[in-house]
């Protein structure tokens, strides 16, 4: 039997989910890492090492990783930014493993608007000098969250290309395996500014790019939803035709049909909370021409928050897809949005949700 | 004798207490596994990590360079806040 692992990351700590089968009974372990915060989570599917983005505000930001599943741990022994950028390091916000014909090599991003790589499985990183020292980082600005380099997406078909969002700095693109990085936010919207269509500056949410088809692109802003079929050169706004507002955090991809995506949309940036007093998930199936709300097990009335990494989803048939509240709740569909269970509840804020197969 | 809060004993595989032969607060702390924890990337220590030598403040003994000669504890302690 294969079942699904979740990954929960917290505020006060990691905590492992297992689930049944069916993907609606669920078991919650003690937590891990206990007194860090844990700002993402994942499983390496190439070797099966778990790492985790752990931040404390007293000891700093670092990475953990783990080759029995949470058992032991090892802490990053080299992570930090050079002295000549002026930069130090505030976060770390999401661990991505590497293109898979380059086994020991990992992508880290962080806080303020930095990407790391690490060649030798997350023992050490080296700062990525494109990022770190990009010539339009005078015109990034910090978010809520700080400024984040909260997304890392990989091509699938192309080691060498890359993709990174940063709030508010945008989405930027290498083809040359992080040497250099462009701008890639034409047709998204900076509608904060003054000009509202900057080449960066962009406040992305979450970046993520389709497994099967890595021309396409989506991403959930803070101004609308978008995708791109052109490997970011350009974007359409998809946030009419059903969606309450453009306004969220997460979005999820169903790893089979590059039309299927899941946002879940929140009032606005000033009330940033769940749309008309219920945890309301959006779906796609027809590439973002027309949304419907699945709200089949989830709860109403509920004024909730659901952050840009917690929501995942699987690869298995049917499609589960997993979402995590800062209230602590964990919900899980097995069913590609059809229908919902509480998979745990009163955990600690709910920073992020990584799903992994187990057997 | 250097004791170290709960989340560095776990850091440290365990070990809440070392033993040290160091001259200075600083060598000390620079000897443990939980160094990069303690000090930033540009090697100064983190804001809100207190260290007490014998139940003093450091920072009334000399700060990192205080001498070790006669102390018998060195704490670390993180700061109180938070929630």
């Amino acid at each position: 039997m294969v079942g699904a692992l979740i990954l929960a990351g917290t505020r006060k700590g990691l905590f492992l989910l297992r689930g049944d089968e069916d993907r609606r009974e669920w078991k919650v372990n003690d937590p891990l890492l206990p007194g860090w915060e844990i700002f993402h989570a994942v499983v390496d599917p190439r070797d099966g090492m778990l790492y985790a983005c752990t931040n404390s505000f007293v000891y700093g930001a670092t990475v953990h990783r783990s080759s029995d599943l949470g058992q032991t741990w090892e802490r990053a022994e080299e992570l930090g930014l050079p002295e000549e950028s002026e930069l130090k390091l505030e976060r770390t916000w999401h661990l991505e493993p590497g293109h898979e014909s380059q086994p020991e090599t990992l992508w880290l991003g962080g806080a303020p608007g930095v990407l790391f790589r690490s060649d030798d499985r997350g023992k050490t990183w080296e700062p990525v000098r494109g990022v770190v020292e990009h010539p339009t980082r005078e015109q990034w600005n910090p978010g809520a969250g700080g400024m984040c380099c909260h997304s890392i997406q990989l091509d699938p078909s192309d080691a060498n290309r890359l993709y990174i969002g940063i709030s508010a700095a945008g989405v930027f693109r290498t083809d040359d395996g992080g040497e250099s990085w462009s701008p890639a936010n034409k047709g998204t919207a900076a509608d904060f500014m003054p000009d509202p269509y900057p080449e960066v500056g962009q406040c992305v949410h979450k970046l993520l790019v389709h497994p099967s088809r890595p021309d396409r692109l989506w991403q959930q802003n803070h101004c609308g939803v978008y995708r791109s079929d052109d490997r970011g050169e350009s974007w359409e706004r998809l946030d009419g035709n059903g969606l309450p507002s453009g306004f969220g955090f997460p979005i999820a991809l169903h790893p089979r049909e590059p039309d299927t995506a899941f946002v879940v949309p929140e009032e606005g940036a000033e009330n940033r909370v769940t749309c008309n007093g219920r945890l309301g998930i959006y779906r796609t199936r027809d590439g973002g021409a027309s949304w419907a709300e699945r709200p089949n097990g989830l709860p109403a009335p509920a004024w909730l928050a659901v952050m840009r990494e917690s929501m995942a989803s699987d690869r298995l048939d049917p499609v589960g897809i997993y979402l995590g509240t800062q209230s602590g709740s964990v919900f899980v569909s097995p069913d590609e949005g059809e229908s919902w269970v509480e998979a745990a509840r009163q955990l600690p804020p709910i920073l992020s949700i990584e799903v992994a197969e187990w057997q | 004798m250097i004791l170290l809060p709960s989340l560095l004993a776990a850091e440290a595989g365990g070990q809440g207490r070392f033993e040290s032969d160091a001259e200075t607060v600083e060598q000390a702390l620079r000897e443990l596994p939980v160094e990069n924890l303690l000090f930033d990337e540009r090697g100064e220590l983190r804001g809100l990590v207190n260290i007490y030598v014998d139940g003093v403040d450091m920072r009334e003994r000399g700060g990192l360079s205080a001498p070790l000669g006669e102390i018998e504890t060195v704490r670390v302690v993180a700061a109180i806040a938070g929630g």
